[in-house]
């Protein structure tokens, strides 16, 4: 053979060999989704979604469950007659209940699905807007023993990475708590406990806007168009639609506001400061670590030098240097910034 | 009564869990802060500190320099280049020395002792022209460049200088997903690949320490120099004008060096995108305090731990590789020798990758030590070839005396311009040596990683020796 036909066989098998291995699209990847049991699936995607209506308080259709799965009416009302035989819900006039058994199914899939985030979360470097997808996938295959025993290695967490209760080993959930950021007066302070993951694109830009559970926020100014609040410092604008995915509670004592915080990446060469606190996005092992380091509210926290493209940085804490990147920087917090200089 | 004890069991247990949910997560935080808090306090009543400053300080100064944007990076080329300058120069003669004692007169007297006492030639054969004869070559080519790069290594690396290296260039290594570290366990790797493996403990991130173990391999490792320069003086120094030949075939070695940086790199970037995606990852980087290194601690750790350490496990390797060189060109089926018949039917194949069966086995039973493979290729092209008067006869490694005769018996073996490109970049793309890979599986307690690592690099050789040779074929013949 020539080596120009050579070469157009070896490109062909070249590419051939990337379209099964690509990630996530490649046929491997692809074969991998659809090897879960599709009808097992549709089940469980029904009761979860009829134990959120029932945990927000709204009515679920028949339209809402095809809406969701997205399936047509006639699919979806052939499930919701396999779902009735199974006893597991009971169909009303206009809207659809779980059954007790119903709830409990539900709950078992929550908790599956939410304690994998959290591991997502806390123990792999996946990136926040793939928690959920995973979790999607990890739901219909993990057996009550390995969930518990996931569970006792997290530590039994209590929420997910979203701010989400997990439900506990008994399917027990703490009360619905906190309120849309719509409800914020202006000027009031309140603090973020909840990020709605679906749908996954609205997901996406509230994580691309840096927003968190647990961070403290500050309503600015709500119109039909836009809702303007200030989160860590920096003016946030957000569509309605976008912002209705925020749960919140507001803040009622004084003391616990955060006040002219700066993150740590601020800090110039030289500079000193004092940790105020590590923003809950940084988890799990990173977490850890940075406590290893001595790094804890209180903290004095000093900025020594850079490297060659200005990241990382090294900072000096408790008499020794430490080198942290800006994405870590980024969500560490200081107080009582000392704007003088060292080694003049 | 049981009734009620059951009740009260449940009642408590279902307070505790309203409670955990109340009190939330930050409770562990407000721990640690605590325990800090209080060791702070202790250490401030009994620690006393001494608060006159130095006149003179010299960390900061020093950092000041080897991290200045001007003098930062001539600092660190001209460091590790003169730590690989004398490893390279400084090698030589030791080199030569064992290789005179062990090969040179050991060699010979255990032959002549076996032919005194009418040992039967093939057990000789097997155990001298085989086992010893190969551990004797790896320990001559492979014990004094470890034993003079190490130590000065770890002597940088005790001064403090090591871990502003890996500072400097960490704004690099994230940007493919890896530490900065890396280029620590990278520059190790230039020592040998068994040690920059084992280096990598120093990286505490689980997919970062795993990217730098995969990727050591793309350091071109003390015991593939030699057979660049070799190949590169011959065939690449040979194509051009006389007055060019040094110059050029010093640069197409170093440009080789730096192609495999440029695939750590890029390799990294791929791991961390997909095999590597999903585990867990952090940074953290302790820059401590410089002090004067302990000269003789160091030479002894650096000698034990990882000098004879990994010379051990070579010559583990070596011995029974060395058997199996033997024996396959020296067991014969109708009078062809197993080699033989290996090397007839890669050929097509190794053909198309611009190579040839010699070198494909040379680089399968050459496997304990990259040091062995020219030796290995030089007897297998005379076993081939059936050329009389050159080396030592059938299964026996041997060295020519000068290039110009490498270069005849490697002509007579058919080798072209191309023949050698290739095995420059084959030489720098194939499977880590065994000793690598077992140690790969020791440090990640994984036959898949141990795997991956063998086969990726191979995998990578065989697609740019193929695209290479078919290109060269199009464009330049």
């Amino acid at each position: 053979m020539s080596p120009a036909t050579l070469l157009i066989i070896g490109i062909i098998i070249l590419s051939a060999f990337a379209f099964v291995i690509w990630p996530d699209r490649g046929i491997l990847a692809r074969w991998k989704k659809i090897r879960v049991d599709s009808k097992r699936v549709f089940i469980e995607d029904a009761l979860k979604h009829l134990y959120d209506c029932e945990y927000k308080n709204t009515v679920c259709t028949l339209n809402g469950i095809a809406n969701f799965l997205g399936i047509s009416n006639e699919k979806a009302s052939r499930l919701a007659n396999l779902l009735l035989e199974m006893k597991l819900v009971n169909i009303l006039e206009n809207s659809i209940q779980l059954t007790a058994e119903g709830r409990s199914y539900a709950l078992r899939v929550i908790r599956i699905h939410r304690l994998w985030e959290r591991y997502l979360a806390d123990q792999t470097s996946l990136g926040s807007t793939e928690w959920h997808k995973e979790a999607e996938l990890k739901e219909h295959s993990l057996s009550e023993s390995q969930v518990n025993e996931l569970a006792a290695q997290l530590g039994n967490p209590l929420n997910d990475p979203h701010g989400d209760p997990i439900p506990s080993e008994e399917l027990q959930m703490p009360e619905k708590r906190g309120e849309p950021i719509s409800a914020l007066k202006n000027g009031e302070f309140a603090t973020i406990i909840h990020l709605e993951d679906e749908p996954k694109e609205i997901y996406a830009q509230l994580v691309a806007e840096g927003l968190y559970p647990g961070m403290q926020i500050r309503m600015l100014d709500q119109n039909a168009l836009r809702v303007i609040f200030e989160a860590d410092g920096e003016e946030t604008v957000l569509a309605p639609v976008f912002a209705a995915n925020i749960t919140v509670i507001p803040i009622k004592e004084k003391e616990n506001i955060q006040e002219s915080f700066h993150t740590l990446s601020s800090l110039k060469k030289g500079e000193s400061a004092v940790v105020a606190g590590i923003s809950n996005a940084m988890r799990g092992l990173q977490r850890r670590r940075l406590f290893d380091f001595g790094l804890v509210p209180g903290t004095k926290i000093t900025a020594m030098m850079d490297s060659f493209g200005g990241d990382p940085i090294a900072y000096e804490i408790r008499s020794s240097i430490i080198a942290l990147r800006k994405n870590q920087t980024d969500f560490i917090y200081v107080k009582d910034v000392e704007r003088r200089s060292k080694n003049v | 009564m049981n009734r009620l004890i059951n009740n009260s069991k449940d009642l408590i247990l279902a307070s505790a869990n309203k409670m955990r949910w109340e009190i939330g997560e930050s409770l562990h935080d407000s721990i640690i802060e605590a325990i800090y808090k209080d060791a702070e306090k202790i250490a401030s009543r009994v620690v006393i500190k001494d608060q006159a400053k130095p006149k003179f300080d010299w960390d900061s100064t020093i950092d000041r320099l080897v991290t200045s944007r001007v003098l930062g990076l001539p600092i660190m080329v001209l460091l590790l280049s003169v730590v690989f300058y004398i490893t390279i120069v400084g090698a030589n003669y030791p080199s030569d020395l064992i290789a005179d004692v062990l090969i040179g007169k050991i060699y010979p007297w255990l032959k002549s002792t076996a032919a005194a006492l009418s040992v039967p030639s093939w057990i000789s054969g097997v155990s001298i022209d085989g086992a010893y004869l190969a551990m004797a070559w790896v320990v001559s080519v492979m014990l004094p460049p470890m034993a003079i790069f190490f130590p000065m290594f770890t002597l940088l690396e005790d001064f403090g200088y090591l871990p502003r290296v890996a500072f400097n260039l960490d704004g690099i290594y994230k940007k493919v997903g890896a530490h900065g570290k890396q280029a620590l366990t990278m520059s190790m790797g230039f020592g040998c690949n068994a040690a920059g493996v084992i280096a990598a403990r120093i990286i505490d991130s689980p997919r970062e320490r795993l990217i730098a173990i995969i990727t050591n391999n793309f350091s071109l490792c003390n015991g593939r120099w030699p057979t660049q320069i070799l190949i590169a003086t011959i065939f690449i120094g040979g194509a051009v004008p006389a007055y060019l030949a040094g110059v050029v075939s010093a640069a197409s070695v170093v440009f080789i060096a730096v192609l495999g940086i440029a695939f750590s790199f890029l390799v990294s970037w791929g791991l961390s995108k997909t095999i590597l995606r999903g585990e867990a990852s952090t940074f953290s980087l302790e820059l401590p305090p410089y002090r004067p290194p302990r000269i003789l601690q160091t030479l002894y750790t650096s000698l034990i731990d990882r000098t004879i350490f990994v010379l051990r496990r070579a010559v583990i390797f070596a011995l029974p590789a060395g058997v199996v060189i033997w024996l396959v060109a020296n067991v014969k089926i109708d009078g062809i020798s197993i080699a033989e018949y290996f090397i007839d039917s890669v050929n097509p194949f190794a053909f198309l990758l611009g190579l040839n069966g010699v070198i494909l086995l040379a680089y399968v039973i050459a496997i304990p030590a990259n040091e062995i493979v020219i030796p290995t290729v030089l007897m297998l092209t005379v076993l081939v070839a059936k050329l009389h008067g050159i080396g030592a006869g059938a299964g026996v490694m041997f060295q020519t005396d000068s290039i110009s005769d490498t270069a005849s018996v490697l002509q007579t073996g058919g080798w072209t311009l191309l023949t050698g490109i290739n095995l420059m970049l084959f030489s720098l793309l194939h499977n880590p040596c065994s000793t690598t890979i077992y140690t790969i599986y020791k440090e990640t307690k994984s036959i898949k990683w141990a795997i991956v690592s063998t086969l990726l690099p191979i995998l990578l050789g065989f697609i740019v020796t193929f695209f290479v040779a078919q290109i060269w074929r199009l464009f330049v013949n």
